[in-house]
């Protein structure tokens, strides 16, 4: 007897359990997070991680200069196109200060920059160290 | 609760399926009500998986001889600790301990996706719930149900296999089970990312931690299998390629594969449909591994013909679970296409997919070593062995390139290498690798393998180094932090990569404890009490063993052992009394077992002292106790390097958990991710 309360008891709570959504019309999320990635921001993080990971490596020094050089314009003009991209698609928003920031720094970089006293690679604003030759850029800083 | 349990089993049938179909439906129709109810399944079917455990655990304790599940592996007389662990002593129970752990994880699942990643989870508890209905369904209609009871109730159970009577050996299947089970999830996500057409690499960021963990778990539950046979099986071995040991090493093998080539998808967009073939594979091989190892299709494919029914239901679900996703995958191969293309034979992403392709070839040569004999055995009923030979000719040059690749692979740059890269990073590791070969030779080292093994250990060690040593530098100018706390900062910035490099040193370390291997030295002695046997180790050692004699005790009834032969031998290294080790003999009372052997085993650092009493001169006598009848033949063996499997085991553990341990999530806050990325440059700023 005991024993056929207990299972009648389980069955019911399971039933119960499973059919309340349906039944009380309780409705579970099926939304995107609002503070997940989109895919164009995904493809910036990317970007600009690789471009971390290059500053990383040239700083580690287990790239040369040329290594260095090529590979880093090659992905600051990819970084540059996902932050153009990922601007884009958010279609006129009030825009993020930081992120204006950053493809300003960028795009300087790209086309102006410091410029190197001793070896004349234009680096981007508010380095230190030169990225090329590690020539110091204290004067920079201090601007 | 017993009758409880099985009961819970029978009501998880309904309610799997239920969430099976609302799982599905409320994924295409996008009813927030069906999708609920289907995660709210996961929860009753765990409830009810883990009552029907909780009853073969009451079985167990109670001595409840009526089921057959509890009469066959265990008895009255059996230590407690095997009682409890009686769950997945044989296959009944595994099936079952395997579907409520995979529940568990359902469970954490769907609990830690309550709020986020809602685009996923309908399909994500509709693949759970499929894969859940498959246990379920075996251990109900595969002959295979614990809860089965014999007509008559016997007075006393068939007890344990003794050698299951492990501690190695009552942890090695749960960790293994984890590490099947928990690859589950990763692939309930990428059917479900297939389903709901979220095709870039969303599906393998969520499941990273899962994959990483599976990974642990799979590889610490090998390990822990290889201590067994080490420890419990009596000849000095851990490896022998046997089908079961195999069924555990190919989800590996293809799980590792997957580990690294999904970071060429995440930083490059790349290889997306073989992730995701990666994944079903992976899968695959943990059912087939269970299937392999639980459906009695080893012992022989004659004595497996018996229960085909088992074989039907396992083969047709992974025929069905292989044709839909291949079907998914060609549906959505226009979105799978790749972002970008290998730009150069030489450079990070094609040793990435280098290494991918070695642990296929490795996974192919298993399985087919594996299912060789089975399948010529099914066709012409001759038994063909395929041994160690076969297995070691092909893994062996795939593991040295491996190994080779894991130097190689840290310091060659994404897109494309240039000499100069190359010559810049690897001109110091070559030569330290070709000094400690050309150094080992000099030290007399004549064994091919080895030597090779040892030097591109060297090589890949010393890469290892200096990547942390770079990093460390660097990150101690950079920011003017002294070496120690550059060194941790460096670690805990980047985990993933920082953690990688340690399980590889761990990997590192069993290549060169598996090379060790080669010199194992073997040595047999017949001793009569008092006698003194010398034994040389390849390290140089002089191991003095005097054996001590022989004590038997008999029919203690205890443990169900019938009698115990222990032989007590006192050592001495190079002259310095090092203590004393015994190795026995048991008889169990209830299994009709050759005698047992139990070794004795005193390690160092370099090498195991391994001693096994392999017979005794005149059993019958001993047993009376007769004063002449304490010969023994002992074996004596040197095993080097040894215990750097299981060092390296520890290495892989924490660089696992280093690369897992949870960081503040950086996606969710998108100014300091700005911040990082530019932090060579932000760094000199301050």
């Amino acid at each position: 007897m005991m024993f056929n309360v207990g299972v009648v008891l389980v069955a019911a709570a399971v039933v119960l359990f499973i059919l309340q959504p349906l039944v009380r019309g309780i409705h579970a999320s099926l939304e995107r997070d609002d503070d997940e990635l989109t895919e164009t921001e995904a493809r910036k993080r990317v970007a600009l991680l690789a471009l971390r990971d290059v500053e990383y490596d040239f700083l580690a020094g287990k790239l040369d200069e040329d290594d260095y050089r090529s590979l880093k314009s090659e992905l600051t003009a990819e970084a540059l196109a996902a932050l153009e991209a990922d601007e884009a698609s958010k279609a006129g928003g009030a825009g993020d200060e930081a992120l204006e920031a950053e493809i300003a720094r960028l795009r300087e970089a790209l086309n102006s920059g410091t410029p190197c006293s001793s070896c004349s690679y234009s680096n981007a604003d508010g380095s230190r160290f030169c990225s090329a030759c590690g020539h110091a850029l204290a004067e920079a800083v201090a601007g | 609760m017993t009758i409880l349990g099985e009961f819970a089993l029978w009501i998880s049938l309904p309610v799997a399926v239920w969430g099976m179909v609302l799982g599905y439906a409320g994924g295409r129709t996008l009813r927030g009500d069906l999708v609920l109810s289907a995660e709210r399944s996961i929860y009753a079917v765990f409830g009810l998986l883990l009552i029907a455990s909780l009853g073969v655990g009451a079985a167990f304790l109670g001595d409840r001889f009526e089921y057959w599940y509890v009469a066959n592996y265990s008895n009255a007389n059996l230590e407690l600790f095997y009682k409890v662990t009686g769950l997945w002593a044989g296959q009944r129970g595994s099936l079952l301990f395997w579907a409520v752990l995979l529940a568990f994880f359902a469970v954490i699942t769907v609990f830690t996706n309550r709020k986020k990643n809602r685009e996923f989870m309908p399909y994500v508890a509709g693949v759970l719930q499929t894969i859940l209905l498959f246990f379920i369904v075996v251990l109900l209609f595969a002959d295979v149900n614990p809860f089965e009871r014999l007509d008559f109730t016997p007075a006393d159970g068939r007890g344990l296999n003794p050698q299951l009577q492990n501690y190695w050996m009552t942890i090695h299947p749960p960790t293994l089970y984890l590490g099947f089970t928990a690859f589950t999830i990763p692939f309930a996500f990428a059917v479900a990312a297939l389903l709901n057409g979220r095709l870039d690499a969303r599906w393998i960021q969520l499941t990273r931690r899962w994959i990483l963990t599976s990974w642990l778990f799979l590889s610490v539950g090998i390990v822990f299998g290889m201590r067994w046979a080490y420890e419990e099986l009596g000849w000095g071995g851990y490896w022998f390629w046997d089908p079961v040991e195999n069924a555990s090493l190919l989800p590996w093998l293809t799980a590792t594969a997957f580990l690294h080539s999904i970071q060429i998808q995440e930083n490059r967009g790349m290889l997306k449909v073989w992730n995701m073939s990666l994944v079903l594979v992976t899968f695959l091989l943990t059912i087939f591994a269970t299937f392999l190892t639980r459906s009695g299709l080893i012992e022989s494919v004659h004595s497996f013909a018996q229960e085909l029914k088992i074989a039907y239901i396992f083969l047709s679900f992974m025929g069905t679970v292989l044709a839909a996703s291949v079907v998914l995958i060609l549906y959505r191969l226009p979105q799978l296409r790749s972002e970008n293309q290998i730009e150069s034979f030489v450079s990070r992403e094609s040793a990435f997919l280098f290494n991918n392709l070695l642990l296929l070839g490795a996974a192919f040569s298993v399985m087919w070593g594996t299912m060789f004999p089975l399948i010529s055995e099914g066709f012409t009923g001759q038994e063909i062995s395929v041994g160690p030979p076969f297995f070691e000719k092909v893994n062996f040059p795939i593991g040295l390139m491996l190994l080779t690749l894991v130097g190689v692979g840290p310091v060659i740059a994404w897109r494309r290498a240039t000499k100069r890269n190359l010559q810049k990073n690897f001109t110091i590791p070559v030569t330290v690798g070709a000094v400690t070969g050309i150094g080992l030779f000099a030290q007399g080292i004549r064994h091919e393998l080895a030597l090779v093994t040892w030097s591109i250990s060297a090589f890949v060690l010393t890469v290892i180094a200096t990547e942390f040593w770079k990093g460390t530098r660097a990150r101690a100018r950079i920011e003017g932090e002294g070496y120690v706390l550059a060194f941790f900062h460096l670690i805990s910035r980047n985990r993933r990569r920082w953690g990688g490099y340690i399980v590889h040193v761990g990997f590192v370390m069993l290549c060169i404890a598996f090379a060790g291997a080669a010199y194992n030295t073997d040595s047999r002695f017949n001793v009569q009490p008092g006698d003194v046997v010398e034994v040389e180790s390849p390290f140089g050692h002089t191991y003095e063993l005097t054996y001590e004699g022989l004590s038997m005790s008999i029919g203690r009834g205890e443990r169900n052992l019938l009698w115990q032969a222990i032989a007590t031998v006192s050592v001495r290294r190079d002259g310095v009394p090092k203590g004393v080790l015994t190795t026995e003999k048991r008889q169990y009372t209830n299994r009709d077992t050759q005698p047992m052997t139990e070794v004795g085993i005193q390690s160092i650092v370099q090498e195991d002292l391994y001693l096994i009493l392999s017979a005794m001169n005149d059993t019958g006598g001993a047993l009376r106790n007769d004063p002449g009848a304490q010969g023994i033949d002992l074996q004596v063996l040197i095993k080097p390097l040894v215990n750097w499997i299981w060092i390296g085991c520890l290495f892989i553990t924490l660089g696992t958990v280093i690369a897992l341990w949870p960081s503040i999530d950086r996606t969710r806050r998108p100014r300091e991710r700005v911040a990082g990325a530019t932090e060579p440059a932000a760094a000199g700023a301050d």
